[in-house]
Parts: structure tokens; C-alpha cells; sequence
């Protein structure tokens, strides 16, 4: 535990130390609190902001694969990777503290981004409880895409790439959870049908998103975030170990 | 402190970068890892130190084997790689912090350990600055400094030296060879003086084996005997035909060089006849000519590098 707060807390100023945690987070505010204000901010219609969690996904879809790139790919680049590896930390310690790091700095700025509902809430009634929900949810998706990033990062010392690879990935999965729907009962029996379908639905971490964010978590949906979370983040491990191998 | 049996690395499954690699290394030596570019010294480092995986084989540090006691391994060991890979975005504080509390360096003891370093590898001037910032000389110490906050057992320094110009080098292999005064160090290199400079074993691998090891002078012993160079004041015909007399055909004689009455003459010794000296030194007094000097000529540390690594070349097909 301790290794993995000094790995993270490294982490997080590298993040703070360099333009980009300022540039990406005042970027990522101004985006989404902009975006949020004209979506959301209508005079005459209840106080809502269904359509600004709407938005949110999309915003993260690019971000946060930004966010991650840099993770393993910088490491791998400069060579300290061959360094942080014989320090006396294992391999899951590295990858958590280096998840919690981006974790910890995207809670920051959605916490930075409440200023939006509590506007909302004074000038007119807010059902507080979906937005809750909505931030729970948000939180949780943001933890599924920096697991994805930072298992791109980790295959190439190549930042750019890492970010394309990410971004083509979360991209896809993203519109498998908004067209997907769409294909219920198109799918011809011979290739599946409605199980192939449902079944491809069901990896998308935007269909958890949406019904989290309605304010209906079931455990299922939180089981879905957390063994997707783990997948990405073992197969980082795996790439990690191969380095051990492979050199 | 180190024990390397049978150590075996392969990274593709095909071709062996190590090819059986064995030593022992006692705790408080200094030893000079020599070899080749690609010979394998850096692969060996890394398995030591825990980063990469061997293929075959064992190797074990203070007792505990590098790859099931991997953690325990690694609090023992100091590593420098050999780019200086560094956080450049850190300040030079910062960066030797963060390393000396990831090393398990206890939260009270890091103000002074940090403070040991910077006085040890004279970091005072920089502290303050970021990496990037400083010159390769200082990075070079501030990756020394990193590998030993924790006051390590044992320090791997691959190539400490490479890239340094030469006054930085002169101040590098001082550093090394202070260390050495209470730690156990490996250090590699293909520079040859700074093993002679700093280290009290020498290690030499080629094309992933190893083919040399002991201490300077048991390589330079290794040598065949190097000739015997005597300056003398007389009639430089007679000398000559004297020492030929005297040494026989199986040792030959020359003059090297000549100025007025004296000359310089080389006796090229094989390594069945090792000690001419008394016996030239008895006759040049006997017949009342001037013995100006005499010495033999050293064996050098390339020497035994060349004999060791391209003999094995050789036989490798590879030279």
C-alpha cells in the first residue's frame, strides 16, 4: 500500500509539475462546464441536466485517452521503465498507483465541475439524487477508459500512438453502446441473432453508464466496471511481465 | 554477495545472449565487468538486478534468488542503468526523495540520507534544479546518488561513465572507487583504465560467456612474458654477440637503437625463460661495460582484452 502512494503520489506531480494537468484541466472545464451551460441552462425548462451527462462520455472519450497516454509509453521512452522495475515495488503496485494518480486527478476536475449543478440547484430546483448518481457513474467510466489508455500506453513507447489505439478502441465501444440498441431484431438468426447483439451491447461501458446515471445502479452494472477495470489493467500487467522476458 | 550459476538468457528463444554465465563476487569487492559491446554485460545486470527474467539458471544475492525473493533482491541492490535513465521533469530533491522512499527508506531517515548523498556525489549546487536542466556530468550523479540512498549492499552501475568527458570521468571513478571503501560494486565498462583506475577484480565476457576472471595482476600474468629491454654503454658488437652467447638461439637479441657508445638492445623472452635479467645484468658487469637500465615490458589490460575476447571470436567464427 505504501509503495503504491508513493508511486501514485509521483505520479500526480509529474501531472502538476508540467503544463499539462493546468492546460487539460482548464481545456477540460471550460468544455464541459461551456457545453453544460448551453445544454443545460435553458430559461423556461425545469433545471435538468440529463443532456449534459449526455455530453460527458464523448468528452472523456478524447480526454482521458490524452490523459493516460503518457503513463507507460513516456516511461518506456526515457528508459526509467528499466528503473521503476528494480525498485522493490511489484508490478500491481505500479499499476494501481499510476491508476489511482489519473483517478484521483479526474475526481478533482468533475469535482471542480459540481460549480454547474450548484448553480443550477440556487437559480431553480435540482433533483439532486440523479446527479449524484450521475457523478458515481461518471467516476466509474472514467475508470474504465484510464484502464483502456493505460493498456495502450503500455504496449508502444510511442505516445501518439498509444492515444490513436485508445481512442479507436473507447470510439468503438462508445457507438456499440449508442447503435447498438438500434440493431435489436435487425441481426438475421443465421448470424446470432438478438444474443449476438445483446452480447456485443453488453461490453460497452456506456450502456452502464446511461442506466447508472438514471439513478438505477444494479450491482451487475458496478460488477461490469470493476472486472473491466481489472481486465485492462491485468493485461497491462502482462505486457509488463512480457518486458521482464522479452527485454 | 553475488552468486551467478549456469545463468542462461535468451530473447527470442533462438539465439543466446548468455550462454552460461557462473561467478561468485565476495562481499567489499570491487569488480570490473569488461566485455565487448553486446557481449552481455547489460543483460547480466539486468537479471541481477531483477528487471528482466533468465532463461536458465540461478543467480543469487546475499542468499536470496533474484527471481523468487525478487523483492528482498531488490532492497539490497543500488542500480544505475546504463542510459541514466532519469525523471527529467523532477527537481533533482524531489526526484532522490521519491527513489529513496520507493527503497524503503524509513520516513525520519530520509532528510539525512538524502543529505549523505548530495555531500557524496556533490549535488549541494544543483539540488534545487530541475534534471533537465543539468549537464550530463550531473546527471550522471544524480543517477549515482539514486542507486544509493538506501545505502544498498550491493550497486550495479552499467557504464557509469559513458558519455562523461574527461574530467567528469576522473571524478566518477573516484566516486566508484570511495564506494567501494563499504559497499560491494559491479560496475561495467568497455573503458579499460577505469578498471584499472577503481576496481580490485576483473570480469571479462565475450559473445555471452565468460572468459576471464581475477585480479589485474593474475591477468597480466596470464600474459606471455613481455621482453626484456637493456641499455648499455659499450662496444655494441661485442655486447651483442656476448648476449646471444648467453641466451642461446631460442631466445633472440637485437639493437633497437644506437647513440654514440650506447645502445638500446631488446631480448625477446618466451614464456619458458622468465627470469634473464640476473644472468645479463652478471655478464654486462663481468666484462666491465655499463648497465644504464633494464627493464621488461609491461603487459597492458587491452592485451589481455584483445587475447580473451578475440580469441573467443575467433572460435565463434564471429571475427
Amino acid at each position: 500500500m505504501r509503495e503504491t502512494i508513493i508511486v501514485m503520489q509521483r505520479e500526480m506531480k509529474a501531472y502538476f509539475c508540467s503544463p499539462i494537468a493546468y492546460v487539460f484541466g482548464l481545456l477540460f472545464l471550460f468544455i464541459v462546464c461551456g457545453v453544460g451551460a448551453v445544454v443545460t441552462l435553458n430559461p423556461g425548462f425545469p433545471a435538468d441536466m440529463t443532456n449534459w451527462f449526455v455530453a460527458l462520455p464523448l468528452v472523456f472519450l478524447f480526454f482521458i485517452p490524452a490523459l493516460t497516454m503518457r503513463l507507460w509509453a513516456e516511461e518506456r521512452k526515457a528508459g526509467t521503465l528499466e528503473l521503476l522495475l528494480t525498485f522493490p515495488v511489484t508490478i500491481p503496485q505500479l499499476i494501481a498507483g499510476k491508476f489511482l494518480a489519473s483517478m484521483s486527478y479526474l475526481a478533482l476536475l468533475l469535482l471542480l465541475t459540481l460549480g454547474l449543478p450548484i448553480t443550477m440547484g440556487s437559480v431553480g430546483t435540482l433533483d439532486w439524487y440523479p446527479v449524484i448518481a450521475t457523478y458515481f457513474a461518471a467516476l466509474l467510466m472514467a475508470s474504465s477508459y484510464v484502464a483502456v489508455g493505460m493498456f495502450w500506453s503500455s504496449v508502444t513507447r510511442d505516445q501518439i500512438i498509444a492515444l490513436i489505439l485508445s481512442v479507436v478502441m473507447l470510439g468503438l465501444l462508445y457507438l456499440v453502446g449508442v447503435w447498438g440498441p438500434l440493431l435489436i431484431g435487425e441481426v438475421p438468426v443465421w448470424l446470432g441473432g438478438d444474443h449476438v447483439v445483446l452480447f456485443i451491447l453488453a461490453l460497452s461501458p456506456q450502456q452502464y453508464f446511461a442506466s447508472i446515471s438514471r439513478g438505477v445502479a444494479d450491482t451487475g452494472d458496478l460488477v461490469f466496471y470493476a472486472a473491466f477495470c481489472v481486465f485492462f489493467l491485468h493485461a497491462n500487467a502482462l505486457v509488463l511481465y512480457g518486458k521482464k522476458v522479452k527485454g | 554477495m553475488i552468486s551467478v550459476d549456469q545463468l542462461k538468457k535468451s530473447y527470442d528463444g533462438i539465439a543466446y545472449a548468455l550462454k552460461g554465465v557462473s561467478f561468485e563476487v565476495a562481499k567489499g569487492e570491487v569488480v570490473g565487468f569488461l566485455g565487448p559491446n553486446g557481449a552481455g554485460k547489460s543483460t547480466t545486470m539486468k537479471i541481477l538486478t531483477g528487471f528482466l527474467l533468465p532463461t536458465e539458471g540461478r543467480a543469487t544475492i546475499d542468499g536470496l534468488d533474484v527471481v523468487r525473493d525478487s523483492l528482498q533482491v531488490r532492497r539490497r541492490i543500488g542500480y544505475l542503468p546504463e542510459s541514466t535513465p532519469l525523471y527529467y521533469e523532477m527537481r533533482v530533491d524531489d526526484y532522490l526523495r521519491f527513489t529513496g522512499r520507493i527503497r524503503g527508506v524509513p520516513g525520519k531517515e530520509l532528510t539525512s540520507a538524502l543529505s549523505r548523498v548530495i555531500d557524496l556525489c556533490g549535488l549541494d549546487r544543483v539540488t534545487g534544479k530541475n534534471i533537465l536542466e543539468l549537464s550530463k556530468g550531473y546527471k550522471q550523479r544524480v543517477g549515482l546518488a539514486q542507486a544509493m540512498i538506501h545505502r544498498p549492499k550491493l550497486l550495479i552501475l552499467d557504464e557509469p561513465t559513458s558519455g562523461l568527458d574527461p574530467n567528469q570521468i576522473v571524478e566518477v571513478r573516484k566516486l566508484i572507487k570511495q564506494l567501494g571503501e563499504d559497499h560491494t560494486v559491479m560496475v561495467s565498462t568497455h573503458i579499460l583504465q577505469e578498471v584499472e583506475a577503481s576496481c580490485s577484480r576483473i570480469l571479462i565476457i565475450s559473445l555471452g560467456k565468460l572468459v576471464a576472471d581475477g585480479s589485474l595482476a593474475d591477468l597480466l600474468g596470464d600474459l606471455p612474458g613481455g621482453d626484456v629491454h637493456l641499455r648499455v654503454r659499450g662496444p655494441s658488437e661485442s655486447v651483442l654477440s656476448q648476449l646471444r652467447e648467453l641466451l642461446g638461439e631460442s631466445v633472440p637479441a637485437e639493437i633497437v637503437s644506437q647513440d654514440g657508445d650506447v645502445s638500446v638492445y631488446r631480448v625477446s623472452v618466451n614464456e619458458t625463460t622468465v627470469a634473464v635479467e640476473e644472468g645479463i645484468a652478471h655478464l654486462i658487469v663481468k666484462n666491465d661495460w655499463a648497465l644504464l637500465g633494464i627493464w621488461r615490458e609491461k603487459g597492458t589490460l587491452e592485451q589481455v582484452f584483445h587475447s580473451k575476447t578475440l580469441h573467443e571470436q575467433v572460435e565463434a567464427g564471429d571475427a
